[in-house]
């Protein structure tokens, strides 16, 4: 790719975040694209362990979470004066601790990768979530740490009392950080971070430990998701155990794998939808963690490489032209499998819920009521097989797509 | 001058015995072959001077420095390069990436994380030139994990001399091949290691007889014959251990 | 003080046999197929949970026989349908995928019981103590709940090291591709021994659902310990896991019984520190306190010092 076309997609995806609050600047929707925001970067630096070096860990949280309560310390010593300075460099003090406990911890976890190393993690982040409950001066014990951060000197006249303010400082930090993230991968320390992740071994045979490659990622990954944490302190201006625990580091894995692992873009795409549905979704279902969960393990088993992936996987249609082809095949398959999905969802919503009339989608059905269940029941059970029946016809399209590049390749 | 020097190398996993007592001198700009039945522990041998293992006694010299039980990148950094019988590339990384990588510590890049990659100019024409040597320049955007089987031995080569490492020792490199494939491969391994030291694992004989300048019979973790072509081929101990093989390919 | 040491030590002893029950299902698991199953303490809530259900119509002992049963048969399923699939892309998509069907199973438990405790009783029958001492008393129920861990154990035993299907799961532990070319079904052996693995997490549920509360919230309290007890007794190694558990049953027993704290040896020193001290956290930090922490700490020192564990010999 040339350099003025990366400069290009750069410039659109600087343009983009700076333009965001003109769709809509809502009270919700300034607050959704924050949350996006702090969880780019957080998914991001997750990236740099899991799709770029190999490593599974549950415990990433624990840089975040430290970022964060460092943060909200520096915005309580900005308060009270012990310090005074913009807070636009906040992110940077969590990012600083961030690093500083990679150091250490990584130290001792990156021997090995796989299974040992997901196990260490895992350990490390129960002991710090367990231990920030005894060591209430920081951690503030149950009832977290909370801050002000409107106590800094003015940026420009602009004091942060309002979230949309905050959001322009948080584009700023997405846009350092995803590129800064992006750089390291183009180095040679980012590149050969992908070769001990594709075989440690070969790696040492071209002179390069692969521990230490390990190390650096681990580090760099642990000072980006003290940013994230740094971030999310100025816009919450709170922060508990719970952002440091295994269910944070959970939602960090469940975000970059939905994404994508293989794709520096996938994490981006995992962090915005799963942003969405925590802020949307769980406004219309109780039941949207479930759907999360089961999209999750479909992701797993027949998506394994995220939506980023599946996207990707047109690459070659979209080069030779045939990817209009695939248009009506989708449809064929995708409209009886979003049927199955809706009577699906339908079932589950209704068997949940507690109201006399059940709602969904516009219409009304008695709750629990036989034609209810029946009518659901059958729409679901069709759909499942007339999308079963219609998958044939886009296997081959999908095969005939693809295999007009082959043809030409060789000649 | 003996560029590799193992002197009474053993290796035991456990109570049993791979390698018994093993002493070596490879010359400097020697090629050399190491033959033997299956099971000999030539592969074994590789990975004790590599260092993938350590070594249960016995020292190992390469240009006057011990390096038996040092980690892999180690003596990969002192000029030690070495290529596996089963493919052992990067597979989720494109073929110019591959041979790339296998250039940065000899370039001196360390373990840098501020030099953009698309930026070092006489690295990335130092790697095409790589790709050309071993005829994969056409494929450089290609995946490796996709390629053809005798386009990753070829890689597999690529990887392994990229770093123009001085010794560079090849486990079985045309294994698999066809024999036009293998030809080629010949041709190829003869123009990349010329003036450099080559240590080769093989079982074709004709190859063998072909390049080396020496050739070492291990059998049942022991060097039972080194020295040149004929000579090896006439040796009786030889001829026992392959019950008449070398004889008849003669 | 001895009655404190004793109670201690038989709550520490039904603690550690429960958790042997939930770590051998997993090191079983994880030296076949080398996939540590994150879900494991899931389908022990999922046997507490179906055993609930069951005892609510059929009393408590149909539950016991059934539960389990239910239990591993989704087991197998999902090592047949789920498993299997991802076992092809790596180790790492097999963790994915069991943390993923953790997390699942959790929500499906929100989903049909609610997310409220259950009021999972033991048994009328075994309502009654065991015996008296020094004026407390020990539960019939928790002698029941020793004594069934035992039998299984032993069963499990002599299943492994006497019968024919056990020593072909021995040999299939280290060398699957060589008991498949023996003819042997090695597929149906993976899916039997997750299958029996998960019924065993399922049975620990059905007798630990009445006195650790059944909640959506089980399977996090004891899943991290036993994922520790499996690491640190050796992933791998059977008898390992025994010890571990028993440590780690007996420490937070009596961690947790003990009024032990930082003051106390801080007295022995003849030091002291004022309220105000930046680290009065630490400082004031006691036994119980500690409690919790002490298996991760253990996990975390171990596999820095010993990878494989204590007792362990599988190469990552």
């Amino acid at each position: 790719m040339g350099i003025a076309k990366k400069i290009s997609i750069w410039l659109a995806y600087l343009l983009l975040l700076l333009a965001l609050p003109q769709f809509s600047d809502s009270i919700l929707a300034i607050s959704i694209y924050n949350q996006m925001a702090i969880a780019i970067i957080f998914a991001l630096s997750y990236n740099m362990l899991l799709g770029q070096g190999g490593m599974l860990s549950f415990g990433h949280a624990v840089y975040f979470g430290l970022g964060g309560f460092l943060a909200v310390h520096a915005l309580i010593m900005i308060e009270f004066e012990t310090l005074y300075f913009s807070i636009i460099w906040i992110p940077l003090i969590g990012g600083f601790i961030g690093l500083l406990a990679a150091v250490f911890i990584g130290s001792f976890s990156t021997h090995k990768a796989g299974t040992v190393f997901a196990m260490i993690s895992l350990g490390i982040g129960e002991l710090i979530a367990a231990s920030s409950l005894i060591f209430t001066d920081f951690f503030g014990g149950e009832a977290g740490v909370s801050g002000d951060r409107t106590y800094g000197p003015p940026l420009f006249g602009i004091e942060f009392f309002q979230d949309v303010e905050i959001y322009y400082l948080a584009a700023a930090w997405v846009f350092i950080a995803t590129l800064f993230m992006y750089l390291f991968t183009q180095t040679p320390a980012g590149r050969m971070a992908n070769a001990v992740r594709d075989n440690p071994e070969r790696a040492e045979f071209i002179g390069y430990s692969a521990r230490r490659i390990r190390y650096i990622s681990f580090c760099a990954a642990g000072l980006f998701a003290g940013v994230a944490g740094g971030l999310f302190a100025l816009n919450y201006e709170f922060i508990t155990e719970e952002n440091l625990n295994a269910a944070t580091s959970g939602r960090v894995l469940l975000m970059a794998y939905i994404g994508g692992l293989g794709y520096f873009i996938g994490p981006i795409l995992g962090a915005v939808i799963l942003t969405l549905m925590n802020s949307l979704l769980s406004n219309y279902s109780d039941l949207w963690m479930l759907y999360l969960g089961i999209m999750f393990l479909l992701t797993v088993l027949f998506l394994p490489r995220g939506f980023a992936g599946f996207i990707m996987m047109h690459q070659i249609a979209w080069l030779n032209g045939s990817l209009k082809n695939l248009a009506v095949p989708y449809i064929i398959t995708g409209v009886p499998a979003i049927l199955f999905l809706v009577g699906g969802i339908g079932m589950l919503e209704m068997s949940h819920s507690e109201e006399e009339i059940f709602h969904y989608l516009g219409f009304e059905l008695v709750t629990a009521s036989l034609v209810g269940w029946i009518s659901l029941t059958v729409m679901t059970l069709g759909a499942l097989f007339a999308a079963r029946m219609s998958l044939p016809q886009l296997r081959d399209a999908w095969e005939e797509a693809n295999s007009l590049s082959q043809t030409e390749g060789e000649s | 001058m003996s560029i590799l020097s193992l002197t009474n190398v053993s290796k035991s996993f456990g109570e049993t015995t791979i390698i018994k007592e093993v002493s070596l001198d490879i010359a400097q700009g020697e090629k050399h072959a190491i033959i033997g039945p299956n099971g000999a522990g030539k592969s074994t041998l590789f990975h004790l001077i590599s260092g993938r293992y350590n070594v249960s006694g016995g020292t190992i010299i390469f240009n006057n420095e011990e390096i038996q039980n040092k980690p892999p990148y180690e003596i990969a950094r002192l000029g030690l390069a070495r290529s596996f019988q089963v493919t052992n590339i990067f597979p989720r990384m494109n073929v110019f990436e591959n041979v790339r990588c296998a250039l940065l510590w000899s370039s001196n890049y360390r373990y840098s994380f501020w030099h953009l990659l698309g930026r070092q100019g006489e690295l990335n024409d130092h790697a095409m030139g790589v790709l050309e040597q071993i005829g994969l320049k056409d494929k450089a955007l290609f995946p490796s994990g996709e390629l053809a089987y005798a386009q990753q031995r070829a890689l597999e080569l690529g990887i392994a001399i990229a770093s123009g490492a001085e010794l560079i020792m090849l486990d079985e490199p045309v294994a698999g091949m066809s024999h036009s494939e293998a030809e080629n491969a010949v041709g190829l391994i003869n123009r990349i290691t010329e003036g450099k030291t080559l240590i080769m694992v093989e079982h074709d004989m004709n190859i063998v007889f072909d390049m080396a300048d020496r050739i070492s019979v291990l059998v049942y973790g022991e060097i039972i014959a080194t020295d040149e072509p004929e000579k090896v081929r006439a040796n009786a101990k030889v001829q026992e251990a392959y019950l008449g093989e070398v004889a008849s390919d003669a | 003080m001895l009655e404190v040491f004793i109670f201690a030590t038989l709550n520490g002893l039904v603690t550690g046999l429960l958790l042997f029950m939930l770590a051998s299902g997993l090191t079983l698991i994880f030296s076949m197929m080398g996939v540590l199953n994150f879900a494991h303490a899931s389908f022990y809530m999922l046997g507490a949970y179906f055993a609930y259900s069951i005892s609510l119509h059929f009393g408590f002992w149909t539950g016991l026989i059934f539960a389990p049963l239910i239990v591993g048969c989704l087991g197998a399923a999902v090592e047949r349908y789920g498993l299997r699939r991802v076992h092809q892309s790596g180790h790492v998509a097999e963790l994915v995928f069991t943390f993923g069907l953790a997390f699942l199973i959790e929500e499906a438990v929100q989903f049909f019981w609610g997310p409220d405790t259950k009021n999972y009783q033991s048994p009328d029958l075994l309502d009654f103590p065991l015996f008296t001492l020094f004026g407390q008393e020990f539960s019939a129920y928790r002698g029941f709940m020793i004594g069934i861990s035992i039998l299984i154990f032993i069963g499990l035993y002599r299943v492994l090291t006497r019968s024919r299907i056990g020593i072909i799961i021995q040999a299939a532990i280290s060398h699957p591709n060589t008991v498949a070319n023996l003819g042997h079904n090695v597929p149906l052996i993976f899916m039997g021994v997750f299958g029996v693995g998960t019924a065993l997490a399922g049975l620990a549920g059905v007798i630990a659902g009445p006195v650790l509360t059944t909640f959506p919230g089980m399977a996090i309290v004891l899943g991290s310990i036993v994922f520790v007890i499996v690491v640190i007794g050796g992933l791998g190694s059977l008898a390992g896991a025994f010890i571990a558990s028993l440590l780690i049953g007996l420490l937070q027993s009596y961690a947790i019984a003990s009024d032990v704290g930082m003051p106390d040896l801080l007295n022995l020193l003849g030091i002291s520190f004022g309220r105000d001290h930046m680290l009065n956290d630490l400082w004031t930090m006691t036994l119980p306190q500690v409690a919790p922490i002490l298996p991760y700490l253990l996990l975390v020192l171990v596999l820095i010092f010993r990878p494989t564990g204590l007792m362990g010999n599988r190469e990552e």
